[in-house]
């Protein structure tokens, strides 16, 4: 009994009183937070700050990082090809990357800072493996690359790979606005058999471990894709590791470049604003 | 060798243990609604099962995860009458906490009322009374 009261409070009494004190929230239930355009969500608070959460983070992969720059990240031998696949002219039009966007498609230093981003004709959120593939079918008259495959990782990773050190500044702005806060939704839905949001894990419960997993912030969530993951012993995509959480949610798993993984993908890389481009990633 | 040679050479063990086999069938339903224990432990400790060791500390588990309480200490808590809120924790512990990230476990049909039973049969065991 005394447990449970103890948890009442830690639960219900103190976000009350963060929010009561912080004043950030209109009315609604304490619980609930809403957006601009008022879909409510969750109100999570992260159960540390990010000080003790990186504290923890550091111990956890401490070594792990240090064995990583020693042996060096596989992902990288995708690079060389991603540039050679810019270089290639492939399709009915006669084109490669590098007629629209210079030798080594190099004036595109920069482009991946603003991806996502809202796209008129697409009336919708242009990620930047689905950019390539409307330009190989728009421009170039070539068929798309099938996500995940060799070619649309290392052609991403290559292109993503000239804005490497510069910050992500993804805008919300304007037409941008409600895919945004679609996004939000999604990432703050409870969802699935297991009943669990990607907030209750990456804002509530970072720092913390399911089983021997440290659960990330999502401060860096999405800066440093593709990835070359252990556990798949390959490389993948942002949206393959959001398919990766819903599975094990339990919940339906969108197909990649779907509408809600886009909006998704836009709302966590504009909470990565500011965060340094470092592609490609490499995680356990 | 005549039978009831035989029951006496055991001194009637086999009837013994005939008798407390019939009184356990008899009385089945009582006994199973308590929970199997073993069973529970199972369930509490397999992926694909409850899997509460990705959140809770249990003993005998390889680096169990943190993000709820330690079971065993919470579980000195619980008095065998409250036995009914340690199965609504399970069942849905949306009662307690609406925004808890436990899973609810009997709502969704993760578990059956009777894994839920045993796994609240293994909870009692880690009581140190
Ligand atoms: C029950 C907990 C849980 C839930 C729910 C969850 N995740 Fe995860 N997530 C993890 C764990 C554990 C990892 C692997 C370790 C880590 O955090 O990097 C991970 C990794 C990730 C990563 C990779 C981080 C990196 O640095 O490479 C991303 C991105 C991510 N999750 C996004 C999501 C999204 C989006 C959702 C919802 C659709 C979600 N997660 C739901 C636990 C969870
Ligand atoms: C994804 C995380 C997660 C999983 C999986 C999980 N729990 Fe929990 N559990 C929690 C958290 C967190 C709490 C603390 C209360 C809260 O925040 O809702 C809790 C609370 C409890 C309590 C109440 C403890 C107290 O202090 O009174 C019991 C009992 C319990 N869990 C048992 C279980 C059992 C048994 C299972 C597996 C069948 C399980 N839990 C699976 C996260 C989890």
């Amino acid at each position: 009994m005394y447990k449970k009261i103890s948890i009442l409070l830690k639960t219900l009494v103190l976000p009350a009183a963060v929010m009561l004190v912080t004043g950030t929230l209109g009315v609604g239930t304490w619980a609930q937070a809403a957006t601009q355009s008022g879909n409510k969500i969750e109100k999570l608070t992260p159960s540390m700050s990010y000080a003790e959460y990186q504290k923890r983070y550091e111990k956890y992969y401490g070594d792990f990082t240090a064995q990583m720059a020693e042996e060096g990240n596989p992902a990288e031998f995708l690079l060389d090809d991603g540039k050679d696949l810019a270089n290639k002219v492939v399709g009915s039009k006669g084109k490669s990357c590098a007629s629209c966007h210079g030798k080594d498609a190099l004036q595109l230093k920069g482009a991946a800072t603003t991806f996502p981003k809202y796209n008129a004709e697409l009336k919708g959120i242009m990620t930047f493996p689905l950019q390539i593939n409307t330009c190989r079918e728009k421009q170039m008259g070539a068929k798309p690359l099938k996500y995940e495959s060799y070619d649309q990782l290392a052609l991403t990773m290559y292109i993503k790979s000239l804005s490497n050190g510069m910050p992500i500044k993804v805008s919300i702005d304007g037409p941008a606005r409600p895919f945004y806060e679609k996004g939000q939704v999604a990432y703050y839905k409870r969802q699935g058999q297991l009943n669990f949001s990607c907030a209750i894990c990456h804002v509530q419960y970072a720092g913390y471990k399911a089983r021997s997993n440290l659960i990330s912030n999502n401060k860096h969530h999405a800066d440093h894709w593709p990835c070359y993951r252990l556990k798949w012993g390959k490389t993948g995509s942002l949206q393959r590791r959001f398919r990766g959480c819903l599975k094990n949610m339990r919940a339906k798993k969108p197909p990649f470049q779907s509408e809600e993984l886009r909006n998704m993908e836009l709302y966590l890389t504009y909470l990565n604003n500011g965060d340094l481009i470092q592609v490609p990633g490499m995680r356990m | 060798m005549k039978v009831t040679d035989r029951v006496d050479s055991r001194g009637n063990a086999g009837l013994w243990a005939g008798v407390a086999v019939f009184f356990m069938i008899a009385a089945m339903p009582l006994w199973a609604h308590a929970g199997n224990a073993k069973q529970g432990e199972k369930i509490a400790k397999t992926r694909s099962l409850g899997n509460c060791v990705a959140c809770h500390y249990l003993p005998k588990v390889e680096s169990p995860g943190d993000i709820g309480p330690n079971l065993v200490e919470a579980m000195q808590e619980y008095t065998m009458a409250e036995r009914k809120d340690v199965v609504q924790w399970i069942r849905d512990a949306r009662e307690f906490n609406p925004h808890t990230i436990m899973p609810p476990f009997g709502t969704n049909k993760i578990l059956t009322p009777q894994q839920i039973d045993d796994v609240v049969a293994y909870l009692y065991t880690l009581k140190k009374k």
